[in-house]
């Protein structure tokens, strides 16, 4: 008993500066792996040792994105100018084909200075609009819907079989059909651009985001316009 | 009852008892736990961000490896089974005329002037290699399958790699000496499954791979009527070339101007015109 009690009383010494030093010790610890997980996310982006936006980011994803999405309003404009008899028709046709080709090719322009395939490699669309990934902090995401993996399908976006149908129609019918098809791209791909105009860093992708967004609306008036005229009604969104 | 045993201790040795009260009441229970508390958040902080960033990498790694770059020009170099040819583009034919290609299906050569309509389109019967080849020459893959081997949810799933994705096309291939072939310019790898992942691979690495494929840029539009209507595209021809076939050195065939000439294309010399002719 007598052992036990010296024991005890050994176990217990008064280690005031000991305490101090593990505190200071356990402090410096949580700091540096605190500082090395910051490290870690603050690094990634430009991990690749130059500042080009990396894949994942607004730039890269707006870039890969709208210029899928532009190209089909080109394939649509392309058709339509081609077999159409109507003049209006074909001065529409004209302006888009010939400015959303020009977009094109800025876009693909940037991703073949940045390194990056045209297209999203993993066949996913919208994956950077669902908000920051690694170098954004947890919590800070941003008010959106889209899956982080993102989706199959862009708003806007005709399927193949709508362009088989353009294809096979003549006439007033085809008039329709592409003013219908073009209103619900145009209105399908602004939410892209405005994602890109509100959250890019990148000057360059900004402004044509806001321009796209600008252009766009204008020329959804028109459509609708041209539509009103011909009494043709709007598609539901797709 | 250790209390007790304390007390009757503690005349013994007044100065350790007392020492030992001291140290137990400075000793900052708090801080120790608090401390404790933070080290424990912190490595848990850094270990998962360690461990996301870990598998995100890994993920992109795995993409990049099939996305080509400056340092990783032709990724499919790394898929087994893929056979590469270099020929020479911008070789036209009419639409009267045949090929006489060296490959089935043909990846390169001479082709139609009009190119098949590649954005994202399956086409039920099989179309004229002739245009299909122009479409590879635009940066296009074409995915082509036997139709005796693979239908139903076989096909289904070839028709849901292509469909709507601009730059591919699906064809039947009547004759085809595998179930599945996938063509890109100057590249084809043959393969016994619908699910072979190398079909994706050979996708990632090259569908308008800048660096693969001649024209960069050039359309997958379709010409429409009297050019190539995808609606009712010009037939596959099941029969061999005749003699009278252009042959793969792109002789009887029209030169695009600007492109690459190959050797054997030009039977005479050009000829130089005295009007032409710079003087000096």
């Amino acid at each position: 008993m007598q052992i036990t009690e010296d024991e005890t009383e050994e176990l217990a010494p008064p280690v005031g500066p000991g305490t101090r030093v593990l505190v200071m010790t356990a402090a410096a610890v949580a700091i540096l792996l605190l500082g090395a997980a910051v490290g870690l996310l603050v690094r990634l982006p430009g991990a690749d040792t130059t500042n080009n936006p990396g894949t994942g980011s607004v730039e890269v994803g707006f870039a890969q994105d709208m210029s899928v999405h532009h190209l089909q309003a080109v394939t649509l404009a392309n058709w339509a100018r081609e077999h159409t008899a109507d003049p209006a028709i074909r001065q529409l046709a004209f302006d888009i084909q010939s400015t959303q080709l020009e977009q094109v090719g800025r876009m693909k322009g940037w991703l073949m200075l940045w390194g990056q395939p045209e297209q999203p490699p993993t066949g996913k669309y919208m994956a950077w609009m669902a908000g920051p990934d690694s170098h954004g902090m947890a919590g800070m995401t941003m008010a959106s819907a889209m899956p982080s993996g993102g989706v199959d399908h862009m708003p806007g976006y005709a399927s193949a079989e709508e362009i088989s149908k353009l294809q096979s129609l003549s006439g007033a019918a085809l008039d329709s059909y592409f003013l219908q098809l073009m209103l619900r791209h145009h209105e399908g791909g602004a939410p892209m651009a405005q994602f890109a105009a509100d959250h890019s860093g990148v000057p360059a992708v900004r402004v044509l985001a806001q321009n796209i967004l600008a252009s766009q609306a204008a020329e959804v008036k028109t459509l609708k316009e041209l539509m009103t005229a011909r009494g043709v009604e709007a598609l539901p969104g797709n | 009852m250790a209390g007790g045993r304390k007390t009757t201790k503690g005349g013994k040795s007044a100065r350790s008892a007392q020492a030992a009260l001291v140290a137990g009441k400075g000793k900052p229970w708090g801080t120790i736990i608090a401390v404790v508390v933070l080290v424990v958040l912190a490595a848990g902080v850094f270990g998962y961000t360690y461990v996301q960033l870990n598998a995100k990498h890994e993920q992109e790694a795995a993409l990049a490896q099939w996305t080509p770059s400056d340092t990783n020009k032709d990724p499919s170099d790394k898929i087994t089974g893929v056979v590469k040819k270099d020929y020479p583009s911008g070789l036209h034919v009419q639409p009267t005329q045949r090929v006489a290609y060296d490959q089935a299906p043909p990846f390169g050569g001479p082709h139609d002037g009009f190119w098949a309509d590649c954005m994202g389109i399956v086409y039920p019967k099989a179309v004229r290699s002739e245009n299909m080849v122009h479409a590879l020459e635009h940066g296009s893959v074409w995915i082509a399958y036997n139709p005796d081997e693979v239908s139903g949810s076989q096909l289904d799933v070839l028709k849901q790699k292509v469909n709507g994705k601009q730059f591919l096309m699906l064809s039947p291939y009547p004759g085809l000496d595998h179930p599945v072939s996938v063509q890109s310019w100057g590249h084809q790898l043959k393969v016994d499954d619908v699910n072979d992942p190398r079909i994706d691979e050979f996708v990632k690495s090259l569908l308008r791979n800048q660096y693969t494929y001649p024209e960069v840029g050039a359309s997958c539009d379709a010409l429409g009527s009297g050019q190539f209507d995808p609606a009712n595209p010009p037939a596959f021809d099941p029969s061999k070339p005749g003699p009278d076939a252009v042959p793969m050195s792109g002789q009887g065939a029209t030169n695009n101007g600007d492109q690459r000439q190959p050797s054997g294309a030009m039977t005479t010399p050009p000829v130089v015109t005295s009007t032409t002719k710079p003087n000096g």
